[in-house]
């Protein structure tokens, strides 16, 4: 099995049977990519996995695009990747690894995105360009973007944002994960960047607020976007420590460090309880 | 080549531009909030449909233009160099050159043509792209050149940064000259000195190369469209063939032709004593007109006469440049 270049790629398929499952499933996966070293992206892909498994849910495979904008984020949607069967499972082994395809900060050479980069605020400009030419082209797919709310700080999203609008790409639609966590620690504490939902409403953009961990309610968001005439925005509100009770209150959100074998034995747990 | 004063012609680059989107439906166009003065009005009119206004936000509109590049079209990005290449560097570098997209980023105003002062004074944009690895970087002479340019650069793969005189463009070469991308070309032959110029001071060089010629002394005048990737055969060739090798760049003399050719000429083990005519580690300045700024920084006629004459360790002090005046619609350079 050799990855897909893209999830947009025709002839791709996946299916999901169960998202809230993928979900966990996409937390156990983590952790042990993480686990080799002992730490790592692990706090995007706790904080990210019900909008990753509602993004596998809805996104229709081979068609419609996914722009990643952090790139630290790629974690996840390997994990989800492997989970359906689109990346080979001991490929995730070598995650951030020497020579590993699977670089930890996705880059042109990350398979399964329409647009990852790692320099941050860079994927909704990419989205919309995306969303622009299938217009012009007058392709009938959307495309979906995950943006972090530390993204936010960068005036370059919300150039595009105003773009976006402006010229109503409404076959976009952007996730944002608004986990409150920084390099530097909370978002709260280091840029007020609320009113979040507000802005995007004042930059002509149909905002959503919701539970980012209800995975139905992202996956139902995510499908009524495309009935609206703008783009939208789902603010979806999340934790870097969601889903893994094991780690420590103090544990940073961006470079988590953690306790392998128990992070394994609780997710593996949740898992069989599910299917029990 | 024609003389000088040279006759000017408006908006060549911009009929260009729209010659070649009829004949490529894949060219589309976009403007960072400078559309008349990038010579895309014309497009706008001709193509409503494929011309995309970015506002004023470089970040975005590369960030844009990249992905249209991605999903197959040849996007030509517009904006004065400045904007082009300072404010939207990383977007460039991570997201147009790291995955070697066909975005040609169109900077006007090169140097000190602007009269507008440091913000609004590319003196740097050949330095900053040429550092960015798998772009073109391509600095135009004239009208005929500027007329050709599209077609020239449309279907070659990865970026390209053009840099173009904004306002009235002289027409320096005649009708007949073909702009090659593959090499350099040598417009007159001397023994003496070897004067590479790129862009706005191939005029001051023809202008430096005829007084020297009127005191003995020969010079190989090359100009140099396209600084990287440099046409090193031709640099050394010409500089071998030469007691002194000249550059003349309306940039800073860091990082632009000046650089370039100061880098093969020492790898090829073919150094001569060089003289780097162009902004010295310094800002220009506000001012009334441009032809005060070539001047007051070095960028003249004058200049390149001295710079030659001291290289070649001439006595006395150098002669004078007779400078053409330019009528209205006419250009000269300093």
């Amino acid at each position: 099995m050799t990855s897909p270049a893209r999830l947009s790629d025709p002839g791709t398929h996946w299916e999901v049977a169960d998202p809230e499952r993928l979900a966990t499933a996409i937390r156990l996966r983590a952790v042990r990519m993480v686990a080799a070293q002992g730490f790592g992206y692990l706090g995007q892909a706790l904080s990210c996995a019900e909008q990753v498994a509602a993004l596998f849910s809805v996104a229709r495979p081979g068609a419609d695009r996914i722009v990643c904008s952090p790139g630290h984020y790629v974690i996840a949607f390997y994990a989800a990747a492997a989970e359906v069967g689109l990346i080979p499972e001991h490929a995730l082994d070598g995650y951030g690894q020497d020579g590993s395809a699977l670089e930890a900060i996705g880059t042109e050479r990350s398979p399964l995105f329409d647009y990852v980069a790692g320099s941050l605020g860079q994927g909704l400009s990419a989205a919309a360009g995306l969303a622009l030419s299938d217009r012009l082209r007058a392709r009938q797919v959307r495309t979906f973007a995950l943006v972090s709310d530390g993204e936010l700080e960068e005036g370059q999203v919300w150039e595009a944002a105003m773009f976006a609008a402006h010229h109503r790409l409404s076959a976009l639609t952007v996730l944002v994960d608004a986990n409150n966590s920084q390099v530097d620690g909370p978002v709260d504490t280091i840029t007020t960047i609320e009113p979040v939902a507000a802005k995007w409403a004042s930059f002509g953009w149909e905002p959503v607020e919701l539970d980012g961990h209800d995975v139905r309610a992202v996956s139902l968001a995510l499908a009524g976007a495309r009935a609206a005439s703008r783009p939208v925005a789902l603010i979806c509100r999340t934790s870097t420590a969601h889903g893994l009770d094991c780690l420590p209150p103090d544990a940073d959100g961006h470079f988590i460090k953690l306790p392998p074998e128990l992070a394994v034995a609780e997710l593996t747990g949740r898992l069989e309880r599910a299917r029990a | 080549m024609r003389e000088p004063p040279y006759q000017t012609v408006l908006k060549p680059y911009g009929q260009a531009l729209v010659e070649l989107a009829r004949r490529r439906d894949d060219v589309l166009c976009l403007s960072g909030d400078l559309t008349r003065q990038c010579e895309i009005d014309l497009f706008a009119g001709a193509f409503p449909d494929r011309f995309i206004h970015a506002g004023m936000a470089e970040a975005n509109m590369i960030g844009v233009a990249a992905a249209l590049a991605r999903c197959g079209h040849i996007p030509f990005v517009h904006t004065f160099g400045v904007f082009a290449t300072r404010r939207p560097l990383d977007q460039i570098i991570n997201a147009v050159a790291c995955p070697r997209l066909p975005v040609r980023i169109v900077g006007f105003m090169p140097g000190v043509s602007s009269p507008g002062g440091p913000s609004h004074q590319a003196i740097d944009d050949v330095a900053l792209m040429r550092c960015v690895p798998g772009m073109t970087v391509i600095d135009i002479a004239d009208a005929v050149q500027a007329g050709q340019v599209c077609d020239a650069i449309v279907d070659l793969p990865g970026p390209v940064y053009l840099r173009l005189k904004r306002g009235e463009i002289p027409v320096i070469f005649d009708n007949g000259h073909h702009l090659a991308l593959d090499h350099a070309d040598v417009l007159t032959s001397g023994a003496d000195v070897a004067l590479f110029a790129s862009g706005m001071m191939l005029a001051p060089s023809l202008a430096a190369a005829a007084v020297l010629a009127g005191h003995g002394i020969g010079v190989s005048v090359v100009n140099v469209p396209v600084i990287k990737p440099l046409d090193e055969a031709t640099v050394t060739r010409v500089s071998s063939a030469c007691k002194v090798v000249l550059t003349a760049e309306n940039h800073l003399i860091t990082g632009g032709l000046g650089s370039a050719v100061a880098e093969v000429l020492a790898e090829s083990g073919a150094a001569r004593p060089l003289r780097r005519i162009g902004l010295r580690d310094t800002f220009a300045e506000g001012a009334g007109t441009a032809p005060y700024l070539f001047g007051k920084y070095g960028l003249s006629t004058q200049s390149i006469v001295e710079g030659a004459w001291h290289a070649l360790g001439l006595p006395g002090a150098a002669p004078e440049a007779d400078v053409a005046d330019a009528g209205a619609g006419e250009y000269s350079p300093v």
